[in-house]
């Protein structure tokens, strides 16, 4: 093991996981692209890295929206039969696709974080209409309505949980883009909860965090039975994750968020470009190792 | 009215308790691995742990809830959790299968 090598790969992960969690994104999308264009790693090998990390992330700041009673666990137990169907479809399917075509979907993955980035995100309208629904839907029965604290209401604001076979499709293929680009894809998943569902935004956020770990490992436990996980490049791609997502978390108070907002845009777009490049086989950047 | 349907409030507590100490046990068990290698010891396996358990955390989690589900005779989601757990067992078979 070379010692400079994961001291770099520890760096990167703390700088990127902070920056991610400055914006309340997993680190995972910008992981994979620097550790292949920068430190030379394989895409598979850096995938299954990045969902480690991804783990790490999704298990660390969990805690906090559990106990800030965010966190609908009944819709993400839900969900998570379709999200870790779908890593698995992904682990297994990652073989038989070719590299151009994976490094084609993660630039279309940055791309579309960068729109969403861009839009701002609204509470869907009619969360509080508990009566138009009728009582035989899907979420009625699994009984997924709820409520969550609201600081500013200074009361509990009750939501229905919406067209749950729909967003249980998307799920599945939130799932397996997570375990193919090694990303949380919290990018799919959180317009999956804002607009198949209609969860409150605090919700969502907090519910796709929550659901992130369990996809996440779905995959990384059968990336670890490959013997795909490199532990000399996972291990300090994870630690360096818990801690800049620490980081990140008080960043966020400190720094004027719509600058952060269009610097990251930049730097998801520069990515994407760079995923653009590697697909047609033109590396740029030193390579490390 | 709604009334706090889908809320658990002692399994959420649980939950984020394992998580957050589970977060830092497999860091602290990586680091340790580092400390050994840096003394000069091959320590490839203590790192490995760390990082097994980084996998199982989530595992974990979905195990407790399967407990407290059947525990509260919500038989419903009992299966629905045991279905999410023989997924990512299967994920894990079909993998060291193949390797």
């Amino acid at each position: 093991m070379d010692i400079g090598f994961s001291a770099w790969l520890f760096l990167i992960a703390v700088g990127t996981s902070a920056l991610g969690g400055a914006l309340g994104m997993a680190s995972g999308i910008f992981i994979v692209p620097v550790l292949v264009t920068f430190g030379g790693v394989g895409l598979r090998t850096a995938v299954a890295a990045s969902i480690v990390s991804v783990i790490a992330c999704s298990c660390g700041s969990a805690a906090a929206f559990l106990r800030a009673g965010l966190t609908n666990i009944r819709v993400a137990i839900v969900l998570e039969t379709a999200t870790t169907l779908g890593a698995l479809t992904g682990v297994f399917l990652a073989g038989f696709l070719p590299p151009w075509f994976l490094f084609v979907l993660f630039a279309l993955i940055l791309l579309l974080s960068a729109r969403q980035m861009l839009a701002r995100r609204h509470d869907p309208a009619g969360v509080m209409t508990p009566e138009e629904v009728g009582s035989s839907d899907w979420a009625t029965v699994l009984g997924l309505h709820s409520s969550y604290p609201d600081g500013a209401l200074g009361r509990d604001v009750p939501y229905r949980v919406h067209r749950v076979p729909l967003g249980l499709g998307l799920m599945y293929g939130a799932g397996l883009v997570s375990a193919l680009l090694g990303i949380g894809s919290g990018v799919l998943k959180i317009p999956a909860m804002d607009t198949a569902l209609r969860l409150p935004i605090k919700v969502s956020s907090a519910t796709s965090n929550f659901m992130i770990g369990v996809t996440a490992a779905a995959s990384g436990v059968a990336y670890f039975a490959l013997g795909e996980i490199n532990p000399d490049v996972a291990g300090p791609v994870a630690v360096g994750s818990v801690i800049g997502a620490l980081l990140g978390a008080r960043f966020l108070m400190a720094v004027s968020g719509d600058r952060l907002r269009l610097f990251f845009v930049a730097v998801l777009i520069a990515l994407a470009v760079q995923m653009l490049l590697e697909a047609f086989g033109i590396h740029l950047g030193g390579h490390a190792s | 009215m709604i009334e706090s349907l889908a809320r658990h409030y002692k399994l959420e507590r649980l939950l984020a308790r394992v998580l957050d100490q589970g977060t830092w046990l497999a860091s602290g068990i990586i680091c340790a691995g580092w400390l050994l290698a840096a003394a000069g010891w091959r320590s490839v396996s203590l790192i490995n742990s760390g990082i097994a358990l980084f996998l199982l955390l989530p595992v974990l989690r979905v195990v407790i809830m399967l407990v407290m589900f059947v525990r509260e005779r919500d038989y419903r989601f009992g299966i629905i959790a045991a279905v999410v757990l023989s997924i990512i067992v299967l994920g894990a078979l079909l993998g060291a299968r193949i390797a």
